[in-house]
């Protein structure tokens, strides 16, 4: 079966966005109840993370940007 | 302040205040370190809405002669970044508890990962480069500005790389603790910082 370059890279993009998207909403859960600066800090930064991770997958299903077309 | 008396490079280890030190200045050190997130936080934000400001003021967007950039690409290697900012976080938390190679194993793995981000980095910016011909003084504000930024943030990754290879070398050789370890929650707040940085960077360039 031959897949082309871009739907490989989508591919991966959406497989690796749900994994990155899972594992730092599972942080965040796990973390939620830390006190301390650093780790309020930590929290936003995963939740973020988790927006970020399923941006990724969202442009790499082609629901967001302009998916496909060549630099 | 007793600080002010210690010499300068005392090994403060097995000095009996050493705990109290580490208490004491960790909360100072741990303010510097946010205030330089946020100074870095401002950097980014000026170059952001300057891109901005000058993309709403021009006609269209891209400019006539540049076509969209490869958002399939972009979207593996923003994966690429943001996986390594989930190993960071399980680096430091195994490291809290002890598991020592689970720390490392993550924290190779945040290396690793945050060197192929910039390997994809320097792919793209060769393809743009040769192939499209997009230049940082050549194309205008759109060249200008992507170049600027996301060399910017490429060279903040470039630097967090190095800084988890000096964690993760000081780590091997018994300067951290179970206890002392702000080296390694700096580290992973930089790390996340410029994760976080990307999310805005891959959403302003590629997606809008």
């Amino acid at each position: 079966m031959h897949i082309d370059l871009p739907t490989l890279e989508r591919t991966i993009a959406v497989i690796g966005g749900i994994i990155v998207a899972v594992v730092s909403a599972k942080a965040l859960k796990d973390d939620w109840a830390t006190p301390g600066i650093e780790n309020h800090v930590f929290k936003i930064m995963l939740g973020l993370l988790f927006v970020g991770a399923i941006i990724a997958m969202l442009a790499g299903i082609g629901v967001l940007g302009n998916f496909g077309k060549a630099a | 302040m007793a600080v002010a008396f210690l010499p300068q490079g005392a090994d403060l280890t097995d000095h009996p205040g050493a705990d109290q030190l580490y208490i004491e200045t960790r909360a100072l050190r741990l303010q510097g370190f946010l205030l330089f997130l946020i100074s870095d936080c401002v950097l980014f934000s000026s170059f952001i809405f300057a891109y901005l400001y000058m993309r709403n003021s021009g006609q269209g967007w891209p400019p006539p002669g540049i076509q969209h950039l490869d958002v399939a690409f972009a979207s593996l290697n923003s994966v690429v970044l943001f996986g390594s900012g989930a190993t960071m976080h399980y680096a430091l938390e195994n490291w809290k508890h002890g598991h020592f190679n689970r720390y490392a194993a993550f924290m190779l793995a945040t290396i690793v990962l945050g060197a192929g981000f910039l390997s994809g980095q320097a792919y793209e910016y060769n393809h743009l480069i040769f192939d499209e011909k997009v230049t940082w003084a050549g194309s205008g504000i759109f060249g200008a500005s992507f170049f600027t930024l996301t060399g910017m943030h490429g060279f903040h990754v470039s630097v967090g790389v190095l800084y988890l290879i000096i964690l993760f070398l000081q780590s091997i050789h018994g300067i951290y603790t179970k206890d002392k370890f702000f080296g390694l929650t700096a580290g992973t707040l930089y790390w996340h910082f410029v994760d976080v940085i990307w999310v805005v960077l891959f959403s302003i360039f590629y997606l809008i």
